[in-house]
């Protein structure tokens, strides 16, 4: 039984960095952009929950996709599109000022110290199932990802964009050639990137009921050492490396010893180095993007 | 249909194309060879709007389109075959096909011409569902081929169309040009195979060093020696022309 929780534990949290993952994913797949204030979307999206705490959770929940997602598309216009035909680490420098640009116009106006938001907060109590206890929470986290993940795969197979977005993902400059819109692909993974990170969003602010500058920066990482794993570039890797990593993380938090696991981090990444050392283009990566990562 | 001149065209220090001018008329095939390395790929490259041009000009009819970005230059009737094909292997050969179209709208004469492209090359019926990284080399310039005819382009560009092909398969591309040909298709094709380019093509630009060193009618430059001092860099040197 133990194990039956661990397990749904696990997969909650896995498709949250999932989730997360795959914004970071996408961006790279089409611009080759490790987009480091993908984390920023997240806590904007945090703070859009903060300022329209008493409205109806809809309202403050698509509100916070809307400003997300609008966000998103600006950063594009504004701090990558210039930059476009920079080289991969101009870009990730430009990510990394975009980062701490927006962090820090958050700090100025809401200070350093985290927040209480109510949102979702009956999502905290536990369904009984049997002798599991599993928060409502963690069950939405599940089907909303499942959900979330089934449209994107409509999206790329069914719709004319998608198919665009995974020709410009496999061959930009060749995607171009037959047409495809450079400005237009780009701005919709963007909007996609912005709108997974609200979902992430939501998620934090539910689950931890605050918001702070910061609440972005340790989610990033995940997801990016979860797309790293799951092989940049491809968008089921980023997937499949975010849930590999939250059952990593949950299965070390349940099965290491006691003392040890205040460390459970350095583990869960000592994990991932010995897994890169052995697979270093992650679970799944085409050969074309070998030589970029 | 195509005016080219005076292009100059650099990598950095390196020199790729020094002057180069040509035309192609409507309706007609042309061909540039030379050896590896002359700059062809660079030309068709510039023409086709992916790589920058230092000087020079470049028109399509009336319009010059130098400078202008490849997606917009496909809207205005500019397809590229480019050298290794550059299929998209993870999408379905349907898919790749139906991307020649993206800037087209016509949805029914769309369905009417990927018929006419899988007519041209069957097998890619029998590979229709199929990921197209799966199909073999001669079979993914086919595939090349038919996803560029779905733009319905005005100026078509073939560059190295036999590059790495059994004898066979070349043929079968070739037939394909031949084909296009008689439907009054204008071509520019680059290749370093003089003899399938030449006898498809109605006039010739040899190309040596960046610089066009020859140009004529096919059936006239083909086999004299001009010719081939040309092809194999003496021709500039000797101010052939």
């Amino acid at each position: 039984m133990i194990f039956l929780q661990n397990a749904i534990d696990a997969i909650s949290l896995g498709a949250v960095y999932a989730l997360a993952a795959l914004g970071i994913g996408l961006i790279f797949s089409i611009m080759r952009l490790i987009n480091f204030a993908h984390g920023e979307l997240i806590m904007v999206g945090g703070f859009v929950l903060y300022g329209l705490a008493g409205q109806p959770y809809l309202v403050m929940g698509l509100a916070s996709i809307l400003v997300v997602a609008i966000l998103a598309l600006g950063m594009e216009r504004i701090a990558f599109r210039p930059l476009r035909k920079a080289s991969p680490a101009t870009l990730l420098i430009a990510s990394f000022a975009v980062s701490y640009l927006l962090q820090h116009v958050v700090l100025m106006v809401f200070g350093a110290r985290p927040m209480g938001v109510d949102f979702l907060a009956q999502f905290g109590d536990s369904v009984e199932l049997g002798v599991l206890r599993v928060p409502k929470l963690q069950f939405a986290a599940i089907i909303v990802t499942i959900v979330s993940l089934v449209c994107l795969a409509l999206f790329f197979r069914r719709s004319r964009i998608g198919v665009e977005m995974r020709a410009a993902a496999e061959d930009f400059t060749m995607a171009r050639l037959l047409g495809v819109r450079a400005n237009r692909v780009i701005a919709v993974a963007f909007v996609i990137s912005g709108v997974l990170a609200s979902m992430v969003s939501l998620y934090l602010v539910a689950q931890t009921g605050s918001v702070s500058y910061k609440m972005g920066v340790n989610m990033v990482l995940i997801a990016f050492v979860a797309s790293v794993i799951g092989g940049m570039g491809s968008l089921t890797g980023a997937a499949l490396g975010g849930f590999l990593v939250g059952i990593v993380s949950v299965s070390l938090q349940a099965y290491l010893p006691v003392d040890l696991r205040p460390y459970r981090d350095a583990f869960v990444f000592l994990a991932f180095i010995a897994f890169l050392l052995w697979r270093p283009q992650g679970l799944m990566t085409r050969r074309a993007d070998m030589e970029r990562v | 249909m195509l005016s080219v001149k005076d292009l100059h065209v650099s990598y950095g220090n390196i020199v790729a194309l020094r002057g180069v001018s040509l035309e192609v008329a409507e309706g007609e095939i042309v061909a540039v060879i030379g050896p590896n390395g002359a700059g062809k790929s660079t030309l068709l490259l510039t023409i086709a709007g992916v790589v920058r041009a230092k000087q020079g000009e470049v028109r399509l009819g009336d319009a010059p389109i130098l400078g202008i970005a490849p997606e917009l230059l496909a809207a205005r009737g500019v397809a590229l075959v480019p050298e290794g094909r550059h299929i998209f292997g993870s999408l379905t050969v349907a898919e790749n096909i139906a991307l020649g179209a993206t800037t087209r709208r016509d949805r029914a004469a769309i369905a009417a011409d990927i018929e006419r492209a899988l007519d041209m090359f069957p097998i890619l019926r029998e590979r229709y569902r199929q990921r197209a990284g799966k199909l073999s080399g001669g079979e993914q310039q086919m595939l090349a081929i038919a996803r560029a005819l779905l733009a319905r382009p005005k100026l078509l560009l073939l560059d190295e169309p036999s590059l790495g092909l059994a004898p066979l398969i070349v043929r079968q591309v070739y037939d394909a040009i031949f084909a296009l040909k008689r439907q009054g298709m204008t071509v520019l094709i680059v290749e370093q195979s003089v003899h399938r380019a030449v006898a498809a093509a109605d006039r010739t630009y040899v190309v040596n060093s960046g610089q066009i060193a020859m140009s004529g009618r096919s059936s006239e430059l083909h086999g004299t020696a001009a010719f081939d001092a040309a092809y194999f860099g003496m021709g500039a040197e000797k101010g052939v022309r």
